[in-house]
Order: C-alpha cells, then sequence, then structure tokens
C-alpha cells in the first residue's frame, strides 16, 4: 500500500476510500497492525495543539485552599457523577427498549456472538432458530425483518431455517454462501481456518460463491468443504451426527489429528494450549467427548489413547495457557 | 520550536505537593497543549480531546500528593489522558452512529488497542522526550524539517510544501520518512517501554 495513505490516516486527511485501504492493509496482518501501532505512538506522542483560545489553569481549576468550598465541588461532582450515570442508563435502555423505533430509517445490523468457551441460541425474526458454538458471531441487520432473510456467519452454526419459499434465507461467510429452503444444517467457516463446511441434515440447499452465484445443491446427508488455500470443493456422503454433535454437547472425533482437536478445545474452554512434544501434531484421536464436562477431565480421556501429557497454567487476565507435553 | 522547550523552568516539587497555585500554572502551561495533542490523536472532537485534557489536569491537581518526582508529573498527565480517553471511547462504541458504520467501530478498536499498549507508569517522561529529541536530530535534515513543521508548529502540508517550494508529495513522503526513522531509532531504546504491546 502508498505510504502516504499511512501518513493522510495519521494527519486526519484521508479520504473515506483512502480509510477503507488503510483497514484493508491493517487487517491483512499482525504485522503491519503492530507496525502501525509503533508509528501512531510516535505520532501521538510528538503531537502539540495550538492553544489559540488561550486556556490557562485558572479556567478550569477547582476552588482550592478552601477546604469548605473543595468538599462542596466534591460532593457536587458526586451528584454529577451520579446523574451522568442515570442518564447513561437511560439512553442504554432507550437503544435496548426502543431500538427498534429507527428499524426502517436505516439498514441497522445486529451481531449476536457466542464467545470462546461458550454456546448462544438464538431465534431471528423470522422465527429460524441458531445455535452458535463457541467463538462464533452471527450479523444480520434490520432488513431482515422486511423479507430479506441474509445472515453473515463468521465460525460454526447449526440452522433450523422456517420455511417461507418467497424469501429465501442465505447464509454469507469469508468464502462461501448457503441458499436455504426452508430446512437444517451446520455451517462451520471460522475465518482463521481459511475453510468453510457445510453439511445438511434434512431439506435442500443451494452452495453459493463469494458472489451469490449457485455452484451446487446439497442432499440431505451431504457436506460440501471448500478449502481457501487449494480453492477446491468436494461434497461427499457423510455421517451427520459427527457435524452437528456439538450442538448436543457431544463432540465426536474420527481419527482427527491431535493439532486439529487442540484448536476446538481452544475454542470451547477459551484456553491458550502450546503442543511441546515433537509428533504429537500427527498423533490422531478416535472418540466422542462429552464438551461440557470441565477441561481436564476432557484431558484425561484424550491421555487414555494417546502419548498426551498436560499441564495447566492458569494467568491473570488472559486465557489459562496449556501444555501438552 | 521544538517538542519540548530545553530551558524550561521546572517548578519546585514541595511546592506544587503543598497546592502552590504559581507551580501548578507553571505545569499547565508546560504540558496542556501536548496532553490535548495527544488525546486528538485518540478522540478527532476538538472540544472533547480539549475536555478531557483538561479533566487530566484536575486530576493531577486533586491527586497531587501522590506524585514523588517532577518528571512523574508527565507520566501522571499522560496516564490519565489515556484513561479517559479509553473510557471516552468505551462509551463512544455504543452510540447509534457506530452501529451501522464498521470503519468507525475498526477505528475505535484501534485507537483502544494503541491507548491500551502505552505503559507511561514505567518511564520518566523526561528520560523518554530526551531520546525522542535525540532521535530526531538523526534524522536527514530536509526530513526533520518537514517533520517538525508538521508536528510541532502545526502547519498544513500545503503550508510546508510552499514554504519550502517542494511538492505536497515529498511533503508526505519525507514524514513518512521521518516517522520510519523514528520506529527504528527508538525501538532500539526503549525495547520495553513504549514498545510493550
Amino acid at each position: 500500500m502508498d505510504n502516504n495513505i499511512i501518513i493522510k490516516y495519521l494527519q486526519g486527511t484521508a479520504s473515506e476510500a483512502e480509510i477503507e485501504t488503510f483497514f484493508q492493509w491493517l487487517d491483512e496482518s499482525e504485522k503491519h497492525r503492530n507496525e502501525f501501532i509503533e508509528l501512531k505512538k510516535i505520532w501521538a506522542l510528538t503531537s502539540k495543539f495550538e492553544n489559540k483560545e488561550g486556556v490557562s489553569w485558572s479556567d478550569i481549576q477547582p476552588e482550592f485552599s478552601k477546604p469548605v468550598k473543595k468538599r462542596f465541588l466534591y460532593s457536587f461532582i458526586k451528584n454529577a457523577a451520579v446523574f451522568i450515570l442515570l442518564i447513561g442508563i437511560g439512553a442504554i435502555a432507550q437503544y435496548f427498549f426502543f431500538g427498534e423505533k429507527d428499524e426502517h430509517v436505516y439498514a441497522r445490523s445486529f451481531a449476536v456472538t457466542a464467545p470462546a468457551g461458550q454456546m448462544t441460541n438464538i431465534e431471528l425474526p423470522d422465527g429460524t432458530l441458531v445455535m452458535l458454538n463457541s467463538g462464533t458471531s452471527l450479523q444480520y441487520n434490520s432488513e431482515f425483518s422486511s423479507g430479506k432473510r441474509e445472515v453473515y456467519l463468521e465460525g460454526e452454526a447449526f440452522f433450523d431455517v422456517q420455511k417461507d419459499v418467497e424469501h429465501p434465507f442465505t447464509v454469507k461467510s469469508d468464502y462461501l454462501g448457503v441458499r436455504v429452503y426452508g430446512t437444517s444444517f451446520n455451517i462451520q467457516a471460522y475465518p482463521e481456518d481459511r475453510e468453510f463446511t457445510a453439511t445438511l441434515i434434512e431439506g435442500s440447499i443451494g452452495l453459493l460463491d463469494k458472489n451469490g452465484y449457485e455452484l451446487s445443491k446439497l442432499e440431505p446427508g451431504e457436506k460440501a468443504f471448500f478449502n481457501d488455500s487449494t480453492a477446491s470443493i468436494e461434497i461427499r456422503k457423510v455421517d451427520t451426527e459427527m457435524y452437528t454433535s456439538w450442538k448436543d454437547g457431544l463432540v465426536t472425533f474420527r481419527n482427527e489429528k491431535m493439532d486439529y482437536i487442540a484448536k476446538q478445545i481452544e475454542r470451547w474452554y477459551n484456553v491458550e494450549i502450546i503442543i511441546q512434544k515433537e509428533g504429537l501434531c500427527d498423533e490422531r484421536y478416535f472418540g466422542t467427548i462429552l464438551k461440557n464436562k470441565p477441561i481436564d477431565q476432557i484431558l484425561d480421556v484424550l491421555k487414555l489413547t494417546t502419548s498426551l501429557e498436560y499441564e495447566i497454567v492458569p494467568r491473570a487476565n488472559k486465557p489459562t495457557l496449556i501444555y501438552w507435553k | 520550536m521544538s517538542l519540548a522547550d530545553s530551558n524550561m523552568v521546572l517548578p519546585d516539587l514541595t511546592s506544587f505537593k503543598k497546592g502552590d497555585e504559581h507551580a501548578f500554572k507553571i505545569i499547565f502551561e508546560d504540558n496542556y497543549d501536548r496532553i490535548v495533542g495527544f488525546c486528538l490523536q485518540f478522540i478527532p472532537d476538538r472540544e472533547e480531546a480539549k475536555n478531557i485534557a483538561q479533566q487530566s489536569f484536575v486530576k493531577l491537581w486533586l491527586n497531587r500528593e501522590e506524585v514523588n518526582t517532577i518528571n512523574g508529573i508527565c507520566a501522571f498527565l499522560y496516564t490519565a489522558a489515556k484513561t479517559e480517553c479509553l473510557n471516552f471511547l468505551r462509551h463512544e462504541k455504543y452510540k447509534s452512529e457506530y452501529q451501522k458504520n464498521t470503519l468507525k467501530i475498526k477505528e475505535n478498536l484501534l485507537n483502544r488497542q494503541i491507548l491500551e499498549s502505552f505503559h507511561f507508569n514505567k518511564l520518566e517522561y523526561q528520560e523518554l522526550e530526551g531520546m525522542i529529541q535525540l532521535a530526531l536530530e538523526k534524522l536527514p535534515e530536509r526530513c526533520r524539517i518537514v517533520f517538525e513543521k508538521s508536528r510541532f508548529e502545526g502547519k498544513k502540508n500545503r503550508e510546508i510544501a510552499d514554504e519550502l517550494g517542494i511538492a505536497i508529495k515529498s511533503v508526505e513522503s519525507n514524514i513518512t520518512r521521518a516517522i520510519k526513522i523514528l520506529r527504528k531509532e527508538l525501538r532500539d531504546i526503549l525495547p520495553f517501554v513504549l514498545w510493550m504491546l
């Protein structure tokens, strides 16, 4: 990207399009982000404002050397704080309770998130039920209620779509999408995995490319798998149980590699796993695990058939660290 | 004009702690511009930024007994400004204009990430300032002149271009170059202070 865009952004003179380019560059890699953070820190520390109005300390100073007044000031601040808090609560309440009022004025977007370590159930305005797996977010906007049934998924979710032939239901993700004709299915599309998996349980769904063109239809019991690095789509018959068992708190691994399992466990429990042992990544595990058990029990189960040993290190303000050794 | 006026009169810490009005006046005058400047980088609304900066001075005044060195004053002010900016940005996120504007949300998150990575308590500000000054002196001359005019004299790119008789593009690329060199210089000097990410 043109370096001058960074400077323009820092100086606050970048156009809307340039800002967009800037954020694209920023999101490209952690390296870009860190580089910019360093630049911005220097920028902020070397920044001076021209005090044209000539504001002086005496304009803003609290009354001093007069203890009585000071107490008055303190209680004033305290009362003001309560008052501001009440306004704040009012504003939040207004947002939650009366938010729908301006629904038709502009397309407002809603986002539901299941944080790492949690699952979330939601019912969309049309009655469609969605269960979000850990570390997943689902977005849709206010046009949803007026018939444009479109959601954007980052992560994994199970959909039970309300039938409505006139208004097809569309799920979009970073890679592929799905158009639905009243049905239930599972989609896994965590952006960091650079993969997309759709598994159809019943009904019928069409597989869409990024631009919304239908690539293929799926039959019940079929799974479509897309990998960004090979850019290929593979459709095959599967045991659907395996792909949807997570919603019942069960998870089935059929000969999965340990590094894949580690990634899953990181999401369910919001922990960070570091695999230290040579060769453990490539070991495979076969079995069903109960997800809602404490993590050490899960790890003990894995230990039975693999060479896994583990150590749990709790950390303040950060996800717990687990070494696999 | 440079980042710090080298002959800046340092106020007497004891009188400052006692609540001496004059000592505080000096501190305000020496630091107000840069604290507002700092806030403006995260809160583009000038009135808000000034308000937040002023709050930081009030906070300093109310907590003056906790300050132990003269250099700690600046660190205190920056820390207070950082905290106030973060609070402001956290609330800003809930305003309705943010709900539909993904760029604004991204910017809000980015600014919070940057603010959180500042650790002013860990440094004597005076020292940091000296280092920035030193790094500035290492810049190629044209580069330094452009950077100082832009950052410390508050001149617009157009004005600098006219003044030096160069193209706007060249002003922009000199600023880019300056900030990249500063980044490199300062990273070597302060590995655990400024760059704690």
